[in-house]
């Protein structure tokens, strides 16, 4: 009897280990070590319309690289976050977005987005322009390791 | 480097030899044009699970997605991403039905320019069409194999702002599209790959559906 409770036990316990890692890897926000990956869906919502797309970032070195393009793979912007600098650097633009003041917004927002995304949270709210950035966390198939939190 | 430049030369001139001698058993551009479109002509409905590609130069990576699409003559299109994420939309005649995990969304395609390209795009694409529509590309056709290939400049300002060209594979003995790739300008390029395509074969009305 206490074999089987025993063995009962063990089973349970290793479950709920599958479980808690399954739930550990579907937290990834932020790439937290070299080479680490996060790969999200986000929606950015304005006053009078929305986007929403993917966003997958890259960890190198103190930099974080990313890019945000919608579903069928259309690119809006990739930049880079030098996170000890704690800067943003916007590489290309969708030219219907390349504007100075959306830029500039841009640029702000995104440094939010990432101290935010850093700290585990997924929601950043721009109230001055009314702008909400929501990030979920994906699972990529091919069980690649995101080395990520 | 005179000797670089009289051995590129070398090349150019041996591969242009060798392109004349093939096309010599090859069909021309215009015959090509005129098979696919006799056979757009004939198409009334395809369907086709698909593997969209989309290589990301700023990191060096890759995203795969997969789903399943749906096309009916002449203005009826359904693409549903089914991994890693959901997302479907839906096209009939002049609105779009799009939804995610958190949205849901009807728009009017004669208000929405980027969405009447979007879907334009999407649909002449997949069919074929787009190798017609001399306003807004450019288009050189060759055989390769097995395969026609297609290359289309974009002539149009919005088109020349997103894209750097788009290249569609036509599978010869289905005469239809197999491979989209889209060449994009920040150097990102997309491949949609085409499989299990099932030409002319009855569509549940239910696809096109927008509530």
């Amino acid at each position: 009897m206490r074999p089987s409770v025993q063995g009962s036990s063990l089973l349970i316990s290793l479950v709920l280990l599958i479980i808690s890692a399954v739930g550990v890897r579907a937290q990834v926000v932020f790439p937290q070590e070299e080479g680490g990956k996060a790969t999200m869906k986000c929606i950015i919502e304005m006053p009078k319309a929305y986007v929403s797309g993917l966003c997958i970032l890259r960890r190198e070195g103190e930099t974080v690289k990313g890019s945000i393009f919608n579903e069928f793979g259309i690119s809006a912007m990739d930049f880079t976050y030098r996170i000890d600098k704690d800067k943003v650097k916007l590489h290309t633009v969708v030219k219907m977005m390349d504007k100075w003041y959306i830029r500039r917004t841009l640029k702000a927002d995104l440094r939010e987005v990432m101290k935010e995304l850093r700290r585990g949270g997924r929601r950043y709210e721009n109230k001055r322009n009314r702008i909400t950035y929501t990030f979920d966390p994906i699972e990529r198939g091919g069980g690649e390791s995101d080395g990520s939190r | 480097m005179r000797g670089a430049r009289q051995i590129w030369w070398l090349l150019v001139v041996a591969f242009v030899m060798t392109s004349t001698a093939v096309s010599g058993q090859q069909m021309s551009e215009e015959q090509i044009r005129q098979r696919i479109g006799e056979n757009v002509k004939t198409m009334r409905s395809v369907q086709a699970d698909f593997v969209q590609t989309k290589h990301l130069r700023i990191l060096d990576d890759e995203m795969v997605s997969k789903g399943e699409m749906s096309y009916e003559q002449a203005d009826k299109l359904r693409w549903e991403y089914k991994t890693p994420y959901t997302y479907t939309f839906i096209l009939n005649k002049d609105k779009v039905y799009l939804k995610n995990e958190r949205k849901s969304d009807v728009i009017d395609v004669n208000q929405n320019k980027v969405f009447k390209e979007i879907a334009r795009i999407m649909m002449d694409s997949v069919v074929g069409n787009s190798l017609n529509d001399g306003k807004t590309f450019k288009t050189q056709i060759g055989e390769e194999g097995s395969e026609w290939v297609a290359t289309l400049q974009p002539q149009k300002k919005d088109m020349k702002q997103l894209f750097q060209k788009i290249v569609l594979h036509f599978d010869k003995s289905q005469v239809c599209v197999s491979r989209v790739e889209l060449y994009e300008k920040n150097g990102d390029k997309t491949t949609i790959e085409l499989k299990n395509i099932k030409i002319n074969e009855a569509v549940s009305p239910g696809k096109f559906t927008i509530d």
